[in-house]
C-alpha cells in the first residue's frame, strides 16, 4: 500500500512518514502542493495524508486539481482549525476524511486503514477466529477454548471491532464512536472499564492473553505477544 | 457628517430667539410711534384746515376777501412749523407761509388724505382740500396745510438706532446666556466622559453617581454603569480564565520538561526511556483534549451557528448515554434512571455531549448503591431535563461559578482523571447555543442540574449560536464500521 505524505512542517511530515513506513505502508514526503500535485497525479497511490495550509498551492487547491483530474483515491485531510467551515469546504472539495492538529497518531493510523479497507471491501466471513477465540457473527455467540462466553450486546460489539480489526492499535475515542455512537472526546475513562470488563470475561481464565493495551494510544487485539 | 456642539447650538437659538422677538416688538413699537405721529399730524391738520375754512365761508365779498391774509397772519402766529398755502381757482395765490413746497400733485388732487415728502433735509406732511368761499358765483379756493416733522424723523431714527444697539445687546447676552444654560445643563455629561475616560482594563470600578445626574440623564447613566458593571464582570472572568489557562498549562508542560531533563541526565535502559515516553504521551494528550475543549469553547463564544437542528428524542440520547456509562457506574456501584421523555429541535451530538458531562460528573460524586436519575418533562415551551445525584452537596458559594472554566469545587481535585474542569462550561455553551436555559442546585443531600430547551427553532433568539461539536463529531462521522 502506497501512501503520498503532503506536509510543510518539517517535523510533522518526518514523523508521519516514520509512523506510517513502520506501520507496513510505503510512503512520499513531498513539502509543498505543487510538488504534492504533480507526484499526485504522476505515480500511482492508494491513499493521500494531504495538509491544508501549504505553500505555493493550498490543500483546497491541490484536492480540487486532484479531483479534477479524476483520481479516485482517499484523501485524509490535515487542518489546524477545527472549524465547521474547514470541513464543509474540505468534504465538498472531495476529501474523504479529515482530521484536526493536534491528533493522536494512532487515530491518524486507524483512519487511513479504515479508508483503504473501504475501497476493498472482502466479504468476511461469518465467524471471526483468533488464537483460540471465535466470534460468529451471524449468531453474535462467543467461544473460547470451547467454553461459551456470554457477552452483553455492546460487550460483543466491542469484541467485534476489536477482532474484526485485530492487529491494529485503535484509539478510545475511535472505539467509543464506533461502539456507543459517542462522537466526542469524553472525558470519562468509559472504554477503559469496558475493554477491562470485556478482559475479564474473554481473557482472564484463557492463555495467552489477546487484548493488549498499547499504552497512551490505544487497545489491540492479537495473538502474538509480540512488543510494540 | 460632525454635528455641532450643543453648546454652540443652543447659543446661536437663544440668540436668533432674543434677536427676533427684540426685532419685532421694536417694528410694531416704531409703527405705533409712527401711527401716533401721523395720526396727530392728521388731527393738527385738519383743525386748522376747519379754521380757515370757517373763516373763508364768512367771507361774503371780494372786499372781506382782501382781509383774509392778514387775518391768516394773525391765525397762525406761533405756528413756525406750519406752511399754507391759498389760492383761488385762476391760480392766484391769496396768502402764503411757512417753507413747504406743496407739490403740485396734492394741490391738484385735493386731497383730504394727508400726504407725506421730503424737502432737502426736511419732512413734511400735508393735506389740500377745496375751499368754498362766501361769494356768490365765486369757485372753491384751494387750501394746502402742511406741518414740518422733520423731528419726527429724528426720533424715529434714535429709536432705530437704539433699537439695533437693544437688538445685538440682547441679542449677545442671550447667548451668553444659553451658552451657560447648555454649559451648565452639560455638566452632568462632562463628569460622565470623566468617568468614561478614566475606565480601561484594570479599573472597571468607577460608576457614574446617579443621585447628583438630572432625570434626563439618570436612564443613560443607569445604562452607562450596568455596561460597566457587565464588562467589570467579563472582564474579571476573562482575567481569571487566562491565569487559569495559564496554570493548567503550566502543570503539565512542566511535567514534561522534568521528565525529560531527568530521564537525560544519564544513560538509561531502552525500557525507561520508553517510561518517560509513554509518561509524556499521556501529558501530551491531556493537553491536546485540553486546547480542543477550549477551542470549542472558543467558537461557542464567538457565536458560531448550531450546524445542524434536527428533532432529537432526549430520551433515546440519554438511553445511548446511559448504556456508554453503564460500565462507569457498575463499577461505582451506581445506578442509572431514565425517566419520562421528550423532543427538541437541535445539534444530536453535541446535546448529547452535553447530557453526557452532566451524566458522567453525576456518576463520579454518587456514592455506592444510590443512583443517578434523569428526568425528561416536556412542557408547552421547552423540554425540562433534570439530571439528579445524591452525594456530597456543592458549597453555595460554588454555585455561581460552577459552569466557569476551569473552575473546580475542590481544587485539590486538580491532578485527578476528571479533565480539565471544562465539561460544564461546554455544557451550558451548548445549552446556550440551543437557547436553553442551565441551572444548579444542591441541597439536602442532592446536587440537580436542569436544563431547559426552546420547543421552537429559533425560539430562545440564540439561532446564531455557536458551537462545533458537529465539527468534531462528524469527523467521527464518516469512519464506517469495518
Amino acid at each position: 500500500m502506497k501512501i503520498l505524505i503532503v506536509e510543510d512542517e518539517p517535523k510533522t511530515g518526518d514523523y508521519l512518514r516514520q509512523g506510517l513506513s513502520e506501520a507496513g505502508f510505503v510512503t512520499d514526503l513531498v513539502r509543498d502542493g505543487v510538488d504534492g500535485l504533480h507526484q499526485a497525479l504522476h505515480e500511482s497511490y492508494d491513499l493521500i495524508v494531504l495538509d491544508v495550509m501549504l505553500p505555493s498551492l493550498d490543500g483546497w487547491r491541490v484536492l480540487q486539481s486532484i479531483r479534477g483530474a479524476g483520481k479516485e483515491m482517499p484523501i485524509l485531510f490535515l487542518t489546524a482549525r477545527d472549524g465547521v467551515n474547514d470541513r464543509v469546504k474540505g468534504l465538498e472539495s472531495g476529501a474523504d476524511d479529515y482530521l484536526v492538529k493536534p491528533f493522536a497518531f494512532s487515530e491518524l493510523l486507524a483512519r487511513v486503514r479504515t479508508l483503504l479497507r473501504r475501497g476493498a471491501r472482502t466479504h468476511e466471513p461469518d465467524t471471526l477466529r483468533v488464537a483460540d477465540l471465535e466470534v460468529d457473527l451471524r449468531r453474535r455467540r462467543v467461544m473460547r477454548g470451547g467454553r461459551r462466553i456470554d457477552l452483553t450486546a455492546k460487550e460483543f460489539a466491542l469484541l467485534e471491532l476489536l477482532t474484526r480489526r485485530r492487529g491494529e492499535v485503535l484509539p478510545r475515542s475511535l472505539i467509543a464512536s464506533q461502539v456507543w455512537d459517542m462522537n466526542f472526546d469524553s472525558d470519562s475513562n468509559v472504554v477503559e472499564v469496558a475493554i477491562r470488563r470485556l478482559r475479564a470475561k474473554v481473557d482472564d481464565d484463557f492463555e495467552p492473553r489477546l487484548i493488549r493495551t498499547v499504552r497512551g494510544m490505544g487497545y489491540v487485539l492479537e495473538a502474538e505477544d509480540a512488543p510494540r | 457628517m460632525k454635528r455641532p456642539s450643543i453648546t454652540l447650538w443652543l447659543s446661536l437659538v437663544f440668540a436668533v430667539a432674543a434677536a427676533t422677538v427684540l426685532l419685532g416688538v421694536g417694528h410694531f413699537l416704531r409703527q405705533s410711534v409712527e401711527d401716533h405721529f401721523a395720526h396727530g399730524d392728521a388731527e393738527e391738520l385738519s383743525g386748522k384746515l376747519e379754521l380757515i375754512r370757517h373763516l373763508l365761508v364768512k367771507v361774503r365779498s371780494t372786499a372781506e376777501l382782501d382781509a383774509v391774509p392778514q387775518q391768516l397772519e394773525d391765525a397762525l402766529v406761533g405756528h413756525a412749523d406750519l406752511s399754507v398755502l391759498l389760492r383761488d381757482s385762476r391760480r392766484r395765490i391769496w396768502f402764503a407761509a411757512g417753507g413747504a413746497d406743496f407739490p403740485v400733485a396734492l394741490l391738484q388732487a385735493a386731497a383730504a388724505q394727508p400726504r407725506a415728502w421730503q424737502q432737502g433735509p426736511r419732512l413734511f406732511r400735508g393735506l389740500a382740500a377745496a375751499v368754498p368761499t362766501g361769494i356768490a358765483g365765486e369757485p372753491p379756493f384751494t387750501l394746502a396745510i402742511a406741518l414740518d416733522t422733520t423731528y419726527h424723523g429724528e426720533f424715529l431714527d434714535k429709536f432705530h438706532d437704539a433699537l439695533w444697539v437693544a437688538l445685538a445687546v440682547g441679542a449677545l447676552l442671550m447667548a451668553v446666556a444659553g451658552w451657560g444654560a447648555a454649559y451648565r445643563g452639560l455638566a452632568p455629561l462632562r463628569r460622565m466622559a470623566v468617568v468614561a475616560r478614566n475606565v480601561s482594563a484594570n479599573r472597571l470600578t468607577d460608576r457614574l453617581p446617579l443621585d447628583r445626574a438630572p432625570a434626563e440623564l439618570t436612564e443613560l447613566g443607569a445604562a452607562f454603569n450596568d455596561m460597566l458593571g457587565r464588562l467589570e464582570d467579563s472582564f474579571r472572568r476573562l482575567s481569571d480564565f487566562s491565569s487559569d489557562l495559564a496554570h493548567e498549562l503550566r502543570t503539565p508542560i512542566s511535567n514534561l520538561m522534568t521528565q525529560t531533563q531527568v530521564a537525560l541526565s544519564r544513560t538509561r535502559s531502552a525500557e525507561e526511556y520508553r517510561e518517560v515516553l509513554y509518561s509524556n504521551l499521556e501529558e501530551y494528550e491531556r493537553l491536546a483534549r485540553m486546547i480542543a475543549d477550549m477551542l470549542f469553547l472558543a467558537q461557542a463564544d464567538h457565536g458560531l451557528a448550531v450546524p445542524h437542528k434536527e428533532p432529537v428524542d432526549l430520551a433515546a440520547e440519554v438511553r445511548q448515554l446511559i448504556e456508554f456509562y453503564e460500565p462507569l457506574a457498575e463499577e461505582g456501584g451506581v445506578k442509572l434512571i431514565c425517566l419520562g421523555g421528550g423532543v427538541a429541535p437541535g445539534d444530536r451530538i453535541m446535546i448529547r455531549r452535553a447530557i453526557g458531562n452532566l451524566l458522567s460528573n453525576a456518576i463520579r460524586f454518587t456514592p455506592r448503591g444510590c443512583a443517578v436519575s434523569v428526568t425528561l418533562e416536556q412542557g408547552a415551551e421547552a423540554v425540562v431535563t433534570t439530571v439528579e445525584n445524591p452525594g456530597p452537596e456543592i458549597p453555595p458559594e460554588h454555585l455561581p461559578r460552577i459552569f466557569d472554566r476551569f473552575h473546580r469545587v475542590d481544587p485539590s481535585r486538580h491532578k485527578s482523571s476528571d479533565g480539565a474542569g471544562l465539561g460544564l462550561a461546554i455544557t451550558r455553551s451548548i445549552i446556550e447555543a440551543h437557547g436553553g436555559v442551565i441551572q444548579v442546585s444542591s441541597g439536602h443531600g442532592k446536587t440537580r442540574f436542569e436544563f431547559s430547551l426552546p420547543r421552537k427553532t429559533g425560539g430562545g433568539g440564540h439561532d446564531e449560536a455557536k458551537g462545533d461539536g458537529a465539527a468534531s463529531a462528524s469527523r467521527h462521522r464518516f469512519l464506517e464500521t469495518g
